[in-house]
């Protein structure tokens, strides 16, 4: 199966490069024959790809170290869940995994619009297929996933026990859904570039691409941030990490984007923005691959053998110049001749919505890339921390939510202050109500905890500001359709789907802004040692250290667990058990956290250290509000399902457009 | 010969086949892809255009409706949409009944005027 596997990768990168070619000479020559010939192309890739996914996990489940991939990341005692994920654990493997995605995207894009002669569908294709044979490229000559080792061992090496996780079986495939749907929206943006198609029809093409692209990465990056909350025993979820940071940045873009396209669709300006938007997009998914694979950064994250650097900075500098020469020749026909009715509109507070969001992502990008260059250029190795993306993005991010809050009390195209002040002085009261009750209870001690109270006002400003929308729009609707409120409810957002779900997905990223601040500025911890016995206090919660005892999980992992009695009020409310296990070949322990949480706060503990007189050292963090970042998770979700919901009205008026189109442009009337 | 090698060669020759059929055997001669006509374009454009001016008036009822906007900007925002509106859907009917009447080519002037 390995010689299937690993020819099988060799034929997709043959088929993809000829359909890649064949898909440019049909559409360039109008020429059905090679176009029915291309057409095949996007199955065969992707059974080929699937083959060799297939053999790689038959591989992984049947303990063939003949691999030096499955000798690598996986051994006879791993689960066979972390054997499944241990597919993307290595840098060959999570190659093999991308190829696979993307192939399978190309595979979807091409039966979505095979019956469709569009000219700028081949191209779109090419360009799939074009970004497939990197991937494949890369597979067959410089990571090869099936690499034999001459004399198999007996056993391998295993899974980094970091990865043995639940969260990393779901967080790797979410943000990679995320990076490579981008690829989507790219391939028609420089379709529309080839063919000048450079319409509205693109965006239309790639809307619903864009928002569950945007969806899967912004959730792999929650998914994420969870995993490091409950593996990396830090007592945090992110640390503005490179390649945290690296997988942020194409969500901030897109995000940007999303917005932007609004302003396209409804002024028909902005083009030249829209389409630099979602190269930048596509260009920052491979940024943030560059990161992770080429080894010029240390982080958690990064592959072991980061070597593949300089083809992804070929690649990147490649996209990033037939990007700019293609926008810059179509500039003429991207040129729009609207403008903004007035700086006081909804469409003005996209723009600085925008200005915010590019600003956030260039911090982002700058902190990333300075120690770098500042390697390169002085020698110096410089680490950019926390604090200065704290120092920078915490602000433009106060801004940001500022603005989420004022976008739907803002009429489109033009507002007036009397009416501004009939629509703000709501949300704005429940505001300053909310800020009065809290500025007693809440310190206000350092620039920290000023951010957070000002956060918290804020919050409260955009959830009225929404909800004062959906009642607003409710008995609007109720009046004028005669419905019960409820039904005009429902009716309201089915009509309108976008809008609310949007709403729905702003209330979701308030939560998630709501367990930040509070979570940044109020948390604490303390660390202590301990003998059977000792007591601990943190916020209201006293921990009794009651016990440790060695466990024999498996033939190569045994658990040291620690056990203390939670005590709230006088009363036993939990036990803890934090853990260290110990893997059999590898050099450190790894600590598994206990956490109890609830909607106010979670208390986190971690065994950091124990001796043989069973005394041992316990850190415990009190974490405000953090499950609130995963509610928001959830509350994104359901409200991204509300916005990428087929929509009738919109399929009825592309079908009676194209109807018109026919009728008119028929070629019987030629 | 392997089974492995057969198997390979066995796919091989089946993909060839797949992708050589159109190539090598009768196809009727049609073009698969209609070119890019910027006559159509712009009326395919136009037609968005409509629907976008539409859906901004009714938006902007529902921006009257629930206090966004004041009597006076709705009124002169609904002028000026409905302006929009007239000389879009003015622009569609020319186009058709230009194309109807004489083809392309004076419809291109229409546009380029």
């Amino acid at each position: 199966m390995n010689d299937i596997g690993e020819f099988t990768l060799m034929v997709a990168l043959a088929t993809a490069l000829y359909g890649t070619v064949a898909y440019v000479m049909s559409a360039r020559g109008n020429r059905i024959d090679l176009y029915l010939s291309a057409d095949k192309i996007p199955l065969i890739t992707w059974a080929c790809v699937m083959i060799s996914s297939i053999a790689l996990w038959k591989a992984l489940f049947t303990n063939d170290f003949s691999l030096q991939y499955v000798y690598a990341y996986s051994n006879i005692e791993l689960d066979y869940f972390y054997k499944f994920s241990s597919f993307w654990g290595g840098q060959k493997g999570s190659l093999l995994f991308w190829t696979l995605l993307l192939s399978t995207y190309t595979l979807v894009v091409h039966f979505q619009n095979r019956k469709k002669s569009l000219i700028v569908v081949p191209y779109a294709m090419a360009v799939l297929l074009g970004v497939t044979v990197f991937f494949l490229f890369l597979l067959n000559f410089s990571t090869n996933p099936f690499e034999r080792i001459p004399l198999p061992p007996a056993d391998g090496r295993g899974l980094n026990p970091l990865l043995q996780n639940y969260w990393m079986v779901i967080h790797p495939p979410t943000l990679y859904l995320g990076y490579v749907g981008f690829t989507v929206p790219f391939a028609y943006a420089m379709a529309g570039l080839i063919t000048k198609s450079l319409d509205d029809s693109w965006i239309r093409l790639t809307r619903k691409w864009t928002v569950v692209s945007w969806f899967f990465l912004c959730m792999g990056n929650l998914f994420g941030a969870s995993w490091a909350y409950v593996e990396l025993g830090w007592g945090g979820y992110w640390a503005w990490d490179p390649v945290e940071n690296a997988a942020f940045m194409p969500l901030i873009i897109a995000t940007a984007y999303l917005h932007s396209v609004m302003i396209q669709e409804k002024k028909d300006m902005m083009k030249v923005w829209n389409m630099s938007l979602v190269l930048l997009t596509f260009v920052m998914t491979i940024f943030g691959t560059f990161i992770t694979r080429s080894g010029l950064i240390q982080s958690v994250h990064t592959f072991d053998e980061a070597t593949l650097g300089y083809y992804f900075l070929g690649f990147l500098f490649f996209i990033i110049a037939v990007c700019s020469v293609m926008i810059v020749w179509r500039l003429p026909l991207l040129k729009s001749k609207n403008e903004l009715d007035s700086f006081l509109s909804r469409e003005a507070s996209f723009l600085f919505n925008n200005l915010l969001l590019l600003g956030i992502g260039f911090a982002t990008f700058w902190g990333t890339i300075f120690p770098i260059i500042s390697e390169a250029v002085r020698g110096i190795k410089i680490t950019v921390g926390p604090p200065f993306y704290n120092q920078v993005n915490v602000p433009i991010g106060l801004a940001l939510l500022a603005l989420i809050g004022i976008g739907p009390v803002i009429a489109w195209r033009r507002a007036t202050w009397s009416n501004l002040k009939k629509n703000f002085h709501k949300p704005v009261a429940v505001a300053l109500v909310g800020g009065a009750v809290l500025y007693p209870i809440l310190p206000l001690s350092n620039r920290s905890e000023i951010y957070t109270f000002i956060a918290f006002i804020l919050c409260m400003f955009v959830t009225s500001s929404i909800l004062l929308e959906f009642f607003k729009g409710t008995m609007a609707r109720s009046q004028s359709h005669e419905e019960t409120t409820v039904g005009a409810l429902g009716s309201m957002i089915w009509h309108n789907k976008r809008r609310y779900g949007g709403y729905v997905v702003h209330i979701g990223v308030v939560m998630i802004y709501a367990g930040i601040a509070a979570s940044q500025s109020y948390g604490t911890h303390i660390e202590k040692r301990m003998k059977i016995g000792d007591t601990i206090e943190i916020s209201d919660y006293m921990l009794r250290y009651e016990k440790i005892a060695a466990v024999q999980a498996t033939s190569v992992k045994t658990r040291i667990i620690a056990q203390l009695a939670v005590e709230k009020d006088g009363r036993r409310i939990w036990t803890a058990r934090p853990e260290k296990e110990f893997y059999k070949g590898q050099t450190q322990p790894v600590s598994e956290v206990d956490v109890r949480s609830t909607l106010a706060s979670d208390l986190y503990v971690i065994l950091a250290d124990f001796s043989e007189d069973d005394s041992a050292t316990i850190k415990v963090y009190y974490n405000p509000m953090v499950s609130w970042l995963w509610m928001g998770g959830w509350v994104i979700a359901l409200g991204t399902m509300v916005c990428a919901w087929p929509d009738r009205l919109e399929q009825r008026r592309r079908l009676e457009r194209l109807k018109r189109q026919e009728i008119v442009f028929s070629p019987a009337q030629e | 010969m392997s089974f492995i090698h057969f198997i390979e060669l066995l796919l091989i020759a089946g993909i060839m086949v797949a992708v050589g059929i159109p190539l090598f055997g009768k196809l009727p001669k049609t073009r698969p892809f209609s070119e890019v006509d910027p006559v159509e374009e712009a009326f395919k454009h136009l037609l968005v255009r409509k629907e976008e001016v539409l859906l901004a008036i009714k938006e902007l009822e529902a921006d009257l409706q629930t206090d966004k906007v004041s009597n006076e900007d709705y009124e002169s925002l609904r002028n000026k949409l409905e302006g929009e509106a007239m000389a879009i859907l003015e622009k569609i009917d020319t186009l058709e009944k230009d194309k109807r009447k004489s083809g392309k080519s004076s419809a291109k002037n229409l546009l380029l005027a």
